[in-house]
């Protein structure tokens, strides 16, 4: 959110247990952080977990990236 | 009296944040100081046995949103030292502050167990987060160290996907009988009483751990081991006040002490609510105290500059949309996250390479210096997990 607040386009990967707290955080900081929420947890996912999650966020950073440089 | 706030409370756990909004909607000016982010020790915890708030994170963030409802601004800055006095005075990150109250509920230390070699497997079989770090030990064993409420429920909480648990207790238990029994009731947990880690097994990573109990000598293979012991107060923070064994801190001097900070103070959810209310009332007592029957409220007066809130100036970067970073707080799997999307986005937009920075740790903040390099050197960083 720091990065956000400076100008720089920072994507922040949340899984969605911690959304509300990330929001609530956000609203403290009077950022808009761009969110991209993927089901928890992360830690202690074997590869092909990993993967998924991967593709599960994948689609939505590309829009989210091409939304911020004006390519959408 | 002039001061910067009317209440400055020292962390944004969960006794702060009520402290805080308590004051707040009496209309005071209430700053709350925060080192890494709202939450305390509950943000680890998924599971509320005990309350009916949800999980940790979701009681968190409603604490969090009532407090910013009530006017209470959060600051995300670490507080060194409090003077007591009129005003007090704190040290922090951005500066000296003056308050006309402080309310310490700093929290506790995270475990502890002092051996030799623990600091370098800390994140490598140690840990003291099992909401986190849990899923990395499914269907292994692994080994907590504790006698209080917060070791038990801890404990629980591993149970529910490594394949043994394993309660070394320095001592007898010291939480309720309610624990006790769930305790009890998992076939996958074994208290052992009278227990004290004296060494740590692994090269790298931990393998194990070496028990000696009343019985004699145990050699214990875990993959994890969750210290909760050796957690201490925010002992020196407040200068002048007392202490207990464990650096808790003793209430005196004008400042209020909340929380598991608070010496005597009974570790349970439910009584750091209790706490948190009745230190902000006190600080409204105490402040109106000070300043007699008849309060003038001037809404503008002392009020200070939102300037570190919302986007700041343009640093003057000269970045392009080909300069991308990625940016881990290296949680398990986070590194691993982000070079898979970030592959992706590589791909998309056909990028010649990635930047790459990584915090030493989750549980400290970013580094201000690896902050300035990244919003300098890079148009757009991905960021992971949630922090």
């Amino acid at each position: 959110m720091e990065l956000e607040r400076r100008g720089v386009v920072a994507p922040l990967v949340v899984t969605e247990t911690f959304l509300p707290l990330v929001q609530a955080q956000a609203r403290a900081r009077r950022v808009q952080p761009r969110l991209l929420v993927v089901p928890h947890p992360v830690g202690g996912l074997n590869e092909a977990e990993l993967a998924g999650r991967i593709e599960g966020a994948a689609a939505e950073l590309l829009r989210m990236a091409d939304e911020a440089r004006g390519l959408s | 009296m002039s001061t910067d706030w009317d209440v400055a409370v020292v962390g944004a756990g969960t006794a702060g944040l009520v402290a805080a909004r308590v004051a707040a909607e009496r209309g005071l000016r209430v700053v709350v100081y925060e080192r890494m982010s709202p939450g305390g020790q509950l943000v680890n915890l998924t599971a509320l046995h005990d309350h009916p708030g949800g999980t940790g994170p979701e009681l968190m963030s409603r604490l969090t949103a009532a407090a910013e409802d009530a006017g209470v601004r959060i600051a995300y800055a670490e507080v060194t030292r409090v003077h007591p006095g009129t005003p007090a005075r704190l040290a922090t990150g951005d500066g000296e502050v003056t308050a006309g109250a402080v309310v310490v509920a700093a929290g506790l230390s995270a475990g502890r167990l002092g051996l030799p070699g623990e600091s370098s497997l800390v994140g490598r079989g140690i840990s003291t987060c099992a909401g986190c770090d849990g899923p990395l030990f499914r269907g292994r064993a692994v080994a907590v160290v504790g006698d209080d409420e917060w070791t038990a429920e801890e404990a629980l909480e591993l149970a529910g996907s490594a394949s043994a648990v394993t309660v070394l207790v320095p001592g007898e238990p010291r939480w309720s009988a309610a624990r006790a029994a769930r305790l009890a009731a998992d076939e996958r947990v074994e208290v052992v009483p009278d227990a004290t880690v004296t060494a740590l097994r692994g090269e790298g990573v931990l393998s194990g751990v070496v028990v000696r109990t009343s019985n004699g000598k145990r050699e214990l293979a875990v993959a994890g081991v969750f210290p909760f012991v050796g957690r201490r107060g925010p002992e020196g923070l407040v200068a002048g006040l007392a202490a207990d064994a464990e650096g808790r801190l003793v209430p005196g001097d004008g400042v209020l002490v909340a929380g598991d900070a608070r010496a005597g103070a009974e570790q349970s959810l439910a009584a750091a609510e209790a706490d948190g209310r009745t230190a902000g009332e006190a600080a409204v007592a105490a402040l109106a105290a000070g300043t007699g029957s008849l309060r003038i409220v001037d809404p503008t007066y002392g009020v200070l500059p939102e300037d570190d809130a919302g986007p700041l100036e343009a640093t003057g970067s000269r970045a392009t949309w080909t300069d991308v970073a990625l940016f881990t707080n290296s949680k398990p799997n986070a590194t691993e996250l982000l070079r898979g999307l970030g592959a992706r986005l590589q791909a998309h937009w056909q990028l010649p390479e990635l930047g790459f920075a990584a915090k030493d740790s989750a549980s400290v903040p970013a580094d201000p210096d690896q902050i300035d390099w990244l919003s300098q050197r890079f148009k757009m960083v991905l960021v992971a997990v949630g922090d």
